[in-house]
């Protein structure tokens, strides 16, 4: 079972990942744009159990670590997202109230890429990388989390049934 | 109900967070392994970075343009203003070396008349509605023009200095209507007098009736007194047409100036004569005609059916 599921999400995040680096990125929006992968972790994380959270974070986060342009050490995305994963499918799995509402999941994954923005930065502060101007990161950090927002309804539903297809759960938002 | 967790969970938290934690120390520690996965995870990304950036490139575009609507537009009106300060700089430079091409056949004439002359833009045309044809140089008195001066231009005679002032001159043009020239045709020396008629075109009046003239002999100044107004030699036009008509006092001829007054960018007046006549040196050649090849086709003929037999 856990295979299965595992070799049907690597493909899924891998081809998140190419998107993100190979068009998302490209796309040069402005204020930072938005974060496929980062977006999707978190939202397959919140329709997930802790322990796949955190794996999902773990996953997405080497991913992440793997690209050229992340400016930390690898295993830096992949703490950070291990960490926010983990913590948002703490917040959501079981609490019906919050799965509930797609409105909750919206706004738990544009928390969630504001926190780890932050999170990174702060980790990143303390490994000793020099990330510009506090200005700067909090300007980057609004900015992506207002992309995150505009984005996330938008894919929220193909989240979701991929999801449901990959762990054969009922549930859909 | 929230999920509340259990020890598998935690223990799994811990290891990947030991394990991330792992990472970024190998990391630190350069080891190149860790280094070699992202290199190698890069190379994989380029052809897919490539593609995105041809595919998204219209759309970055735009982006871009609206995004910067405002300094786009600025940067339009920049780039507008350059191009038109560029056209009118290389119209400039257009109307300079055309200037610089009169100035060297000027100079060139001269010099080979043995002339002693100095060079003046022309400033203005003179008005023709009172039938005159003069123009205005942008040299007088102060640079040792006089009235009475020949005006030449790379081709030949342009006219005579009729007024001179400080800083400019009044010249009247071979083609004005009152201006008279002594000439003499290139090679025989027949004398005669040529006008203007107000076009290109001049008249000549030989003075003697016996002497034969053809189309497209050359016509040169005769020269004056101390080289004021004419200085001789200098080339004028070429007989276009002959008018033999019998019984004529005198003989006449169309001559078409070498000059085309109507595209003087710079001129030259003469302020000293030469020391010896140039004579007919000053002739322009005449046009070379361009060979036309011939081919010839020779047919050779087909043996006959009968030495065959």
């Amino acid at each position: 079972m856990i295979s299965r599921r595992f070799l049907l999400s690597f493909p899924i995040f891998l081809i998140i990942y190419l998107l993100q680096e190979g068009f998302v990125t490209q796309m040069r929006l402005p204020a930072g744009g938005f974060s496929l992968i980062l977006i999707f972790t978190l939202a397959w994380a919140s329709m997930s159990t802790p322990e796949i959270g955190a794996l999902t974070g773990f996953g997405a986060g080497l991913l992440m670590d793997l690209s050229e342009t992340s400016p930390g050490p690898v295993g830096h995305w992949t703490l950070v997202l291990i960490l926010v994963s983990f913590v948002i499918s703490f917040l959501s799995y079981g609490d019906d109230h919050v799965r509930a509402n797609p409105l909750n999941i919206v706004f738990l994954v544009v928390a969630g890429v504001a926190g780890a923005q932050l999170s990174f930065a702060l980790f990143g502060l303390l490994l000793g990388q020099e990330l510009g101007s506090i200005s700067q990161v909090l300007f980057i950090c609004i900015g992506t989390a207002f992309w995150s927002a505009v984005i996330t309804p938008l894919l929220l539903p193909i989240i979701s049934r991929l999801h449901a297809l990959v762990f054969e759960t009922a549930s859909r938002i | 109900m929230r999920y509340g967790g259990d020890n598998r969970g935690r223990l799994l938290l811990i290891v990947l967070i030991v394990t991330s934690l792992f990472l970024i120390t190998l990391d630190l520690r350069g080891v190149q392994v860790i280094d070699g996965i992202r290199t190698g995870t890069q190379t994989a990304l380029t052809p897919v970075q490539k593609a995105g950036s041809w595919v998204l490139s219209p759309f970055r575009n735009f982006l871009s343009d609206v995004t910067h609507l405002g300094r786009t537009r600025n940067q339009i009106e920049k780039l507008k203003a350059d191009n038109d300060a560029l056209r009118q700089a290389l119209l400039n430079r257009k109307v300079a070396d055309a200037e610089l091409d009169q100035l060297k056949n000027v100079l060139n004439l001269a010099g080979n008349g043995g002339f002693k002359v100095v060079g003046a833009k022309v400033i203005s045309q003179g008005a023709s509605t009172s039938f005159t044809q003069t123009l205005t140089i942008d040299a007088g008195s102060k640079s040792g023009i006089h009235t009475n001066m020949t005006v030449i231009s790379g081709f030949g005679l342009v006219g005579v200095v009729k007024i001179a002032y400080e800083n400019s001159a009044v010249v009247q043009l071979a083609s004005d209507p009152s201006f008279r020239v002594g000439a003499r045709i290139a090679g025989t020396q027949q004398i005669g007098i040529l006008s203007g008629q107000g076009t290109r075109k001049g008249v000549l009046q030989l003075l003697d009736n016996t002497t034969e003239v053809k189309v497209g002999d050359a016509i040169l100044a005769r020269g004056s007194n101390n080289g004021r107004p004419f200085v001789p030699g200098v080339p004028i036009g070429e007989v276009t047409s002959v008018d033999n008509s019998a019984g004529a006092v005198t003989q006449t001829a169309d001559v078409k100036f070498y000059t085309n007054f109507s595209t003087l960018g710079v001129v030259a007046v003469v302020v000293s004569a030469p020391s010896t006549d140039p004579r007919d040196s000053l002739v322009p050649p005449k046009p070379q005609p361009t060979p036309i090849p011939t081919v010839t086709v020779t047919a050779t003929p087909s043996p006959s059916p009968s030495s065959k037999g």
